[in-house]
């Protein structure tokens, strides 16, 4: 039974994305629909119409096990071994230095603000 | 050999393989054992060995990429959980995202152009800090080589994941808001899957960063492509 429930809730997640894909479609926007139904479904816990509790458990399942449903993706890149041989090894020192970058700039701003902002509460 | 016996197989193999990085991870924690990372280097290493073709993993692998799309959606749970405190910390916020996107996407065209990539290359380049479906749309949109974007917002990814902890330690970053917000939007959903590790709240402020940063980029993008 407890799995029953599962399954249910998380095709209450394949409806919601179905209908993010849809909107997209049919409006023809830049915004993948994934991300659509994942507005909708925030603005529905928000506005209380979607009870939390209706899809909780099917949601902690999934988010558990998040990388897992990365693997296929990421195991693409073994198409483009042969772009990474030669100069294009580069790009990814390229991509992996930018993403330090990113993460230092704006933790660092964020942190420094965020100080600043208790120190003046007190 | 059947579709559906290659698929199974595929998809099994995947999970327990999944499932044993996990355990390695727990037993010894570094950015290498960490199963995204570990799962992935062994497939991919596996598949070469055996000169067995992606689009034949890819029989089984198609069946775990349908579950993407409703793992974005399910985010907006943990987003939900932690509404509180992103409001209490709205300004520090929404500065911390864009500073973060603006870096990413500066510092990716700059470097490529200082690397003296083509045209194409670097419209590739430019997105790779958000999540796949929409670094694709932004990529397409740029006229750069979908598939190989969708690598870089993988390698992004990875490595956020990877050294992040690494990185944030250097920087003294050790507010759990600021950990989050770095790690959703320099490394998206693979980000956001580390983060949850962490806390509940660095997850939530994750899930956050990189939807926010995903139309933030996707504005950046087309700009910067023209003034650079």
């Amino acid at each position: 039974m407890k799995y029953f429930i599962m399954i249910l809730q998380i095709s209450v997640l394949f409806l919601f994305n179905f209908i993010g894909q849809f909107i997209q479609g049919y409006f023809s926007l830049s915004i993948p629909g994934s991300l659509i139904g994942m507005l909708l479904l925030f603005s529905l816990l928000i506005l209380k119409v979607l009870p939390l509790t209706w899809i909780q458990s099917g949601v902690d399942f999934l988010l558990k096990d998040i990388p897992f449903f990365f693997i296929p993706v990421t195991v693409g890149v073994v198409q483009y071994l042969s772009f990474f041989y030669g100069k294009g090894s580069l790009t990814i020192l390229l991509v992996v230095i930018s993403t330090f970058f990113v993460i230092g700039v704006s933790g660092t701003l964020t942190n420094f603000l965020l100080k600043k902002e208790v120190k003046s509460y007190e | 050999m059947s579709s559906f016996f290659i698929g199974i197989v595929t998809i099994a193999g995947a999970f327990i393989l999944y499932q044993f990085s996990k355990k390695m991870y727990s037993v010894k924690p570094s950015p290498f054992t960490m199963p995204i990372f570990l799962s992935t280097a062994t497939i991919v290493i596996f598949l070469i060995l055996t000169g067995i073709p992606y689009e034949t993993f890819m029989i089984g692998g198609q069946w775990i990429d349908i579950f993407l799309g409703p793992i974005v959606v399910s985010l907006a749970v943990p987003l939900y959980r932690e509404i509180h405190l992103i409001k209490k910390y709205a300004g520090a916020i929404s500065i911390g995202i864009f500073a973060g996107s603006l870096t990413g996407v500066f510092t990716g065209i700059a470097g490529a152009k200082l690397l003296g990539f083509e045209g194409w290359l670097i419209q590739s380049v430019a997105a790779k800090s958000v999540t796949a479906p929409i670094a694709i749309s932004i990529t397409d949109t740029a006229g750069g080589n979908v598939s190989l974007a969708a690598v870089f917002v993988m390698i992004a990814g990875v490595s956020g994941a990877m050294f992040g902890p690494v990185i944030l330690k250097i920087c003294r970053i050790q507010h759990p808001i600021a950990k989050g917000l770095s790690f959703g939007t320099a490394s998206h959903a693979i980000g956001t899957a580390k983060a949850l590790e962490n806390s509940k709240i660095e997850g939530a402020i994750s899930v956050l960063s990189m939807t926010i940063s995903a139309v933030i980029v996707s504005f950046l993008v087309p700009v910067f492509l023209i003034v650079m």
